[in-house]
């Protein structure tokens, strides 16, 4: 009797056992003599055709430069990638690679110390890259990723067949733009194609810019650590603007109803004059318009305001994404690792991406082959004046206040004043900076 | 040991697996949430004991009261809506009194089928700025700048998530009702004709009181659904714009797997099931009002 409750209890304790042994398995790691594996967490939007046809393209280049180098992938988009990567620190297993930003988009995670600093491998080759990109994401000079670009979040995108067939000039101030509203909308055009659903489009792509204008790089350094306030007239004006935009019909109707996609598609369809969209839009562009298009579309700036206490006629500019490797990596792991990061923002994989409509962060020529769009974006990265992308040097948290607030002025049911006030409130009340 | 000391040992370690899987997937979290309610953490570090300060927080904000607000609109909609909207279809189909029931049944059924993002994203698709019915609609007003003005009011705006919510979900509703209504022998209701009942008295007298459970059933699970409800809404608005169309389930989502206010997020997860079972225990006493009235 004794035996066989003995036997039971062992078989028993065989069966709870036995799951968690083989959940231990995943630590054994079956791998060639010289092949080094690598897990990654990209970001991909696999719904996307374009994305998708040029990231297996860059695969496909990274595949043949580095054959003894497998990367497992797994890819998410948006937020669900920004979820799965913060759950992933949470628990202390971060992949070998991750996708990351510069600013305080995935600032927790970097600022976890479970992400490597990359700076022992940036400094030798940082010089082939435009000063912009190489701008030291962490408070002591770290690096934690290598920029694949230098990205203007405000392009004015302006259709100049639309604008010869109306007789209008690109206007040189706000009040020309305004004046232009008539024409283009009695026309049957809209003046200018923004979608603004999620609530970041506006502030990322067009507030920025405009605070760059109002204020500059030093009131919104001030704003940050409370040396002055988002009630000030800097940051009220460039609010201003936009509802003067809004109550005049310049933007597509519908704004902050549309999806992020639909004004790229009415600009596309040449619907539209302008588009204001980040020049990340430049390589859809490229596919979705009539190759003579790419002649008559321009990539400038919004008109000057009537008050540029900061950076006349500027942009908003950031240092790109890239790839940074979890800080657990040493010898030939990080070496492997930091390969891709290399190849995906270095020289190699900047060629592929360049063909794609990308603009590299990386100093290259660029090849005769691509689209004069991109040439365009090129110079107007390079030559106009940039202030910061808000969300970029603000905490993400703000901007659940910020973007509601900014709709909420656009339907009227509070003013600029208003607007800037219920975020200077959660800023001084919550932000980091602070 | 004796039989009784062997049955005892036997019975533990066989649901000693069951217990312990149920703790861990459904106790700790319940316990770790409520504890984490009361704590300020980012997902790093030791949380923060901050005691009652995220429920303060979290009744003064006007986004979660009107996420609040929204979410006692649906379940409104769910509750006088869905309920007796699908009793009714299923009163009318049980009774015959429509021709092709059957018809009638599958069509008013085919919505649950589909994933609420596919319905969510059909709607998004008619109803945007460049969708179909916005298309349509410019034409008829003559008119190309013509949007819906309703998903840009701060009271209105969630009517059109209501009517999605009651389109959607009615037909799982009426399908419980048709299974339990075809459970009445029939030899009660030819009774009733008999006896000269109209069709009101059929209903009321006859069918309705034989129906009180599963009426009382189907309204926890509308209650407890309406409370939680995220994906459909969050597919077809995410919550805005402006946080017009938040419930709680989006406005905890964002707290914590946005801005990675764990204890917050916590805290908020904590209110829904504190309302829960608040309105449960409403709908028993109303149950049991009816309960008693009838028997």
């Amino acid at each position: 009797m004794l035996h066989k409750r003995t036997f039971l209890l062992v078989l028993t304790a065989l069966l709870l056992a036995t799951p968690f042994v083989f959940a231990g398995g995943d630590g054994e790691e079956a791998e060639g003599d010289d092949v080094i594996t690598l897990t990654a967490l990209g970001y991909v939007d696999l719904t996307n055709e374009i994305t998708t046809t040029n990231w297996e393209e860059l695969l496909a280049g990274w595949e043949e430069a580095q054959p003894n180098i497998k990367i497992e992938w797994e890819y998410l988009f948006g937020e669900p990638y920004h979820n799965k990567l913060q759950s992933m620190a949470v628990a202390g297993q971060l992949p070998d690679l991750v996708f990351l930003w510069p600013g305080k988009r995935t600032g927790d995670v970097t600022g976890s110390g479970l992400v490597k600093d990359i700076s022992s491998y940036v400094s030798p080759v940082a010089d082939q890259f435009a000063p912009a990109a190489i701008a030291p994401q962490g408070a002591n000079g770290e690096f934690y990723e290598l920029p694949e670009q230098v990205t203007a979040t405000h392009v004015m995108f302006t259709n100049n067949r639309l604008l010869d067939e109306l007789g209008l000039d690109f206007p040189e101030t706000l009040a020309e733009l305004l004046a232009q509203g008539d024409v283009i909308r009695d026309a049957g055009y809209i003046p200018i194609a923004m979608d603004n659903k999620d609530g970041w489009q506006m502030q990322s792509c067009f507030l920025s810019a405009l605070v760059a204008r109002t204020g500059g790089r030093e009131w919104l350094d001030a704003a940050r650590v409370g040396d002055a306030s988002f009630t000030d007239d800097e940051f009220v004006d460039a609010l201003t603007v936009i509802k003067t935009l809004f109550d005049a019909d310049m933007f597509s109707p519908g704004i902050n109803q549309a999806d992020y996609g639909e004004a790229l598609n009415a600009f596309a369809a040449e619907e539209a004059v302008y588009l204001i969209d980040g020049g990340w839009r430049t390589n859809e562009l490229i596919k979705l318009m009539a190759e003579d298009a790419h002649e008559y579309v321009s990539y400038e700036v919004f008109p000057a305001l009537p008050n540029e206490g900061g950076l006349p006629g500027a942009t908003a500019l950031v240092a790109g994404t890239g790839y940074g490797m979890n800080a657990n990596l040493t010898g030939a792991k990080a070496d492997a690792a930091w390969e891709w990061i290399y190849f995906f923002a270095g020289p190699e994989g900047s060629a592929i991406k360049a063909t794609q409509g990308w603009l590299p962060a990386v100093k290259m020529d660029l090849p005769d082959t691509i689209s004069p769009m991109l040439v365009q974006l090129s110079e107007f990265v390079n030559n106009v004046p940039a202030g910061y992308v808000i969300d970029a040097v603000m905490d993400g948290e703000g901007m659940g206040v910020l973007h509601p607030a900014i709709q909420e002025m656009m339907f009227g049911s509070i003013t600029p004043v208003e607007a800037a006030a219920r975020y200077e409130e959660w800023v001084a009340a919550n932000d980091s900076s602070r | 040991m004796t039989t009784l000391g062997n049955k005892r040992a036997s019975y533990a370690l066989l649901t000693l697996p069951s217990v312990f899987i149920y703790a861990l997937v459904i106790v700790f979290p319940v316990v770790f949430s409520f504890v984490l309610g009361f704590t300020e953490w980012s997902g790093f570090g030791a949380p923060v004991f901050t005691g009652l300060s995220n429920y303060r927080k979290m009744l003064t904000d006007l986004v979660f009261l009107h996420g609040l607000r929204n979410n006692m609109l649906i379940v409104a909609v769910s509750v006088f809506g869905q309920i007796p909207f699908g009793f009714v279809l299923a009163y009318i189909i049980y009774r015959g009194l429509v021709k092709w029931g059957d018809f009638f049944q599958t069509m008013i059924f085919l919505p649950i089928t589909v994933s609420a993002i596919v319905v969510a994203k059909l709607w998004n698709q008619f109803f945007s700025p460049a969708g179909m019915v916005t298309a349509i609609a410019r034409i008829l007003q003559d008119d190309p700048r013509f949007v819906f003005a309703i998903f840009e009011d701060r009271a209105l705006a969630i009517v059109p998530v209501l009517v999605v919510i009651l389109w959607y979900y009615t037909g799982i509703y009426m399908v419980i009702f048709l299974a339990n209504m075809q459970k009445i022998s029939p030899a009660v209701i030819e009774a009733a004709i008999v006896d000269g009942a109209k069709e009101r008295q059929i209903l009321f007298r006859v069918v309705m009181p034989q129906m009180t459970n599963i009426l009382f059933t189907t309204a926890v699970f509308a209650i407890a659904g309406s409370l939680k409800s995220f994906d459909l809404i969050f597919a077809m608005t995410g919550g805005g714009p402006a946080n017009y169309t938040t419930v709680i389930a989006i406005y905890m989502y964002l707290n914590t797997f946005k801005y990675y206010n764990y204890g917050f997020g916590s805290a908020v997860s904590i209110m829904i099931v504190i309302l829960s079972l608040g309105l449960i225990t409403l709908i028993q006493s109303v149950y049991r009002y009816f309960e008693a009235k009838y028997e």
